[in-house]
C-alpha cells in the first residue's frame, strides 16, 4: 500500500463511511442532552462522530495541527480571538445560520467576537462563592475566604487563572491583569490564604459541599447549582462584591472542515429553541440561547445562580487572552504557590 | 537459525521502536525548542528551558518528590516484607494469598484512590465511626496532606514489593537459617545478618518497582493530596496543560528520567554493599 492510498484509505474512514456523511464535533463533556445528537443524525441522514475534552488545552493540541479531522469544535471565549490569528477557525456564513436571531441580546454581539463572524455563544457561566447556609456571618466578598474561622473548610478551584483571578479582584485589580507587580501581590494573597485552605478542588467539591465537609469553596456556578439541588436548602451561592470571573463557551467550526455547510447546520439545529432547552434541562448549564431561555420550566428559568439578575452580572469581568510575557510569569507564580 | 529468531523479534523490536523510542525521540526534540504562545513548540533552539530547571523553585520540587518517593519505599518494604515472608511459609494457601494480594488491580487505580478519598474524609467511613463510638468529637484532618499522599501511594504499590519479595523468599534455602540457629545465632540476628543479605535482590527489585512510579505520580497528590503540593508529575502535568509550555515539560520528564535511571545504576552497583 503505498502513501497516497493509504491517506486515501484514511480520509475515506474518517470522513463518510459507508457513503453517509459524517460530521465530527469536539465539545466539552457533558455538554449535549442524550437526544440532541441522534436527532441531528435522523434529520440530516449523517453520521455524527461526537468527541469529548476536558479543557481547552487539550483541545487545542488536537486541532493546532490545521488536520485534526474535526470539524465543529466549542472554544472558551478568551480562546476565539487566539484561535482566529492562528488561522484555526473558519468565517461563518449567517445566511446559513438562520436561528442566530434566537440568541440573548446579551449574546448577540459580544467583546470577543462583536459581529459573531467566528463563534456563536452556545453556554456561558460564572465564578462565586459556594457556602453553607449556616455559616455566620455568610461570605459575600473574596475577602471572606481569608477568614481564619474557616480555616480547613474553605477550597480554591484547581484553576490558575480563577485563583489568581479572585486575589487580583479581592486586590482591587482587573481579573485580566498583566502587570508583574499586580500579580506578584495576588501571589502573596494566595500563599497567605493556603494555610486556610482543605484543598483546591474543581467539580469534585460539589460532593463535599453536600456532605458539609466543605464550608466556603470558590466554584463555578454549574457546579453549585448541582450542589444546592442536591442539598435542600443548606447551601448557597453568591457574586462575590469586589466582582468575578465570567465565562462563555462558544461554537466555531474550523478552517480545516471540509464539510461547512454540515457544520452550519449543525450549528443552526443547535441554536433552535427547543433543542437548546432540552439540553439546558439536562445539563443544568446557563443558555446563551434567549429563545430557549423563555421554554423553560420556571424552577430552571428563574434559578438565581444560573441565570443572575443583569445589575449583577454588570459586576462581572470576562476572561482574555494573556500575552506571552504575561502567561510565562502567571504559569512560574502558580508553581511558586503551589510550592508554598 | 538466525534469520528465523530476528523474524520472531521483529514484531517487538518494532512495538519498542514505535511506542518508547520515537515518543522518547520527540520528548528530547521537543524540550530544545522555544515554547508556541498556546501550547505546541517553536524555533529557536535553545537549551533554556534546562537552565531553567537549576531554579531553586524548581530543585525544591524535585527534592519534595524524591522525600516522598523515599519514603513511601521504605513504608511499602517493611510492610511487604513481613506479609511475603508470611505467604512464602503459608504452605498450600500461597496461592490464594498470592491472588489477593493481586486482587486490588482488577478496579482501576483512580477508582481505589476515589475509595480511599471517601474513607478518609471528614465525613468519612474512618470519622463517622470514630465519632460514633465516641472517641473522637471533632473529625481528625485525614484527607488532603502528605500523609494522605503516602498513604496512597504505599497502599497503590505495596504489592509491587510484595511479589519480587516473595519470589526471593519462596527459593530461600531454609537451611541456611537452621545452620545459623545451630551456631548459636539469635533469631533477630539471622534475619539481619543472614535472611536480609539473601534477599537484597527482591528487596532492590520491590524498592526500584515502587521508587520509580511514586517519583512520576500526579494523581495521588492532586486527588489525596488536594493539589497543595505539587511533586514532578504534577509539574510535568502542568506544562502540558494549563501552563501550555511543552518544551519545558519536556525538560523536566527528561530530567526525572535520567535521574531516576542514575539512582538506578547505582543500586545496581552498590546494592550489596548497601544491604
Amino acid at each position: 500500500m503505498n502513501r497516497r492510498v493509504f491517506l486515501m484509505s484514511v480520509a475515506g474512514a474518517a470522513g463518510c463511511g459507508g457513503g453517509v456523511p459524517r460530521l465530527n464535533v469536539y465539545n466539552w463533556s457533558d455538554y449535549v442532552a442524550p437526544d440532541t445528537i441522534p436527532g441531528f443524525e435522523r434529520e440530516f441522514r449523517v453520521r455524527v462522530h461526537y468527541g469529548t475534552y476536558e479543557s481547552i488545552p487539550e483541545m487545542l493540541a488536537k486541532v493546532m495541527s490545521g488536520n485534526s479531522g474535526w470539524d465543529v469544535v466549542f472554544p472558551s471565549a478568551e480562546y476565539v480571538r487566539p484561535m482566529r490569528e492562528m488561522g484555526l477557525v473558519a468565517p461563518l456564513r449567517h445566511d446559513w445560520l438562520p436561528n442566530l436571531q434566537a440568541l440573548d441580546a446579551a449574546f448577540q454581539h459580544p467583546s470577543w467576537d462583536p459581529e459573531l463572524r467566528w463563534s456563536v455563544p452556545y453556554m456561558h457561566g460564572t465564578t462565586g462563592i459556594a457556602y453553607q447556609r449556616s455559616l455566620a456571618p455568610q461570605p459575600r466578598a473574596w475577602s471572606d475566604l481569608w477568614d481564619e474561622r474557616l480555616r480547613g473548610r474553605i477550597t480554591m478551584l484547581d484553576d490558575p487563572p480563577e485563583v489568581l483571578g479572585a486575589c487580583l479582584k479581592k486586590l482591587g485589580y482587573s481579573l485580566n491583569s498583566g502587570d508583574p507587580n499586580e500579580l506578584r501581590r495576588a501571589k502573596q494573597e494566595a500563599i497567605a490564604q493556603k494555610r486556610l485552605l482543605r484543598a483546591y478542588l474543581n467539580a469534585e467539591v460539589r460532593d463535599q459541599l453536600v456532605a458539609g465537609d466543605v464550608g466556603a469553596a470558590q466554584a463555578w456556578a454549574v457546579t453549585a447549582a448541582q450542589a444546592i439541588a442536591a442539598a435542600r436548602g443548606e447551601l448557597a451561592f453568591v457574586l462575590p462584591a469586589e466582582g468575578f470571573a465570567r465565562f462563555a463557551d462558544n461554537m466555531a467550526i474550523l478552517r480545516e472542515s471540509r464539510r461547512s455547510e454540515l457544520a452550519h447546520h449543525f450549528i443552526d439545529y443547535l441554536l433552535r429553541p427547543e433543542v437548546a432547552a432540552k439540553i439546558v434541562q439536562a445539563t443544568r448549564t446557563a443558555t446563551a440561547n434567549g429563545a430557549a431561555h423563555k421554554l423553560l420550566p420556571p424552577e430552571i428559568r428563574e434559578n438565581p445562580v444560573l441565570y443572575p439578575p443583569p445589575e449583577v452580572l454588570a459586576r462581572g469581568e470576562w476572561f482574555e487572552p494573556q500575552s506571552a510575557a504575561s502567561q510565562s510569569l502567571r504559569d512560574r507564580l502558580w508553581t511558586e504557590i503551589k510550592s508554598a | 537459525m538466525k534469520p528465523l529468531r530476528s523474524l520472531f523479534l521483529a514484531p517487538a523490536a518494532a512495538l519498542m521502536i514505535v511506542t518508547i523510542a520515537v515518543p522518547l525521540a520527540i520528548i528530547c526534540f521537543y524540550s530544545l525548542l522555544t515554547r508556541g504562545a498556546y501550547g505546541g513548540v517553536e524555533r529557536p533552539w535553545t537549551t533554556e528551558n534546562y537552565r531553567l530547571l537549576f531554579d531553586p523553585l524548581y530543585g525544591a520540587i524535585f527534592l519534595r518528590s524524591f522525600w516522598i518517593a523515599a519514603v513511601a519505599t521504605a513504608l511499602c518494604l517493611v510492610l511487604g516484607f513481613p506479609l511475603a515472608l508470611f505467604i512464602a511459609r503459608s504452605g498450600s494457601r500461597k496461592n490464594l494469598y498470592l491472588s489477593l494480594v493481586i486482587l486490588p488491580f482488577w478496579t482501576s487505580f483512580l477508582i481505589r484512590t476515589y475509595a480511599w478519598m471517601f474513607l478518609l474524609r471528614d465525613t468519612g467511613l474512618i470519622n463517622t465511626g470514630l465519632q460514633a463510638a465516641g472517641l473522637i468529637h471533632t473529625p481528625l484532618p485525614m484527607l488532603y496532606n502528605d500523609g494522605a499522599v503516602i498513604l496512597g501511594l504505599v497502599y497503590g504499590y505495596l504489592p509491587f514489593t510484595v511479589l519480587p519479595l516473595y519470589a526471593t523468599l519462596e527459593r530461600l534455602d531454609k537451611s541456611l537459617l537452621e545452620a545459623a540457629a545451630d551456631l548459636g545465632s539469635p533469631p533477630w540476628n539471622t534475619l539481619f545478618r543472614v535472611m536480609l543479605p539473601l534477599c537484597a535482590p527482591g528487596i532492590r527489585a520491590g524498592a526500584i518497582l515502587v521508587f520509580v512510579p511514586c517519583l512520576g505520580t500526579y494523581l495521588t497528590s492532586d486527588l489525596l493530596g488536594g493539589s497543595k503540593t505539587i511533586l514532578i508529575g504534577n509539574l510535568v502535568q502542568n506544562q502540558f496543560t494549563a501552563a501550555r509550555d511543552w518544551p519545558f515539560g519536556a525538560a523536566a520528564s527528561l530530567t526525572l528520567m535520567a535521574v531516576a535511571m542514575a539512582l538506578l545504576f547505582a543500586v545496581r552497583r552498590q546494592g550489596e554493599e548497601l544491604l
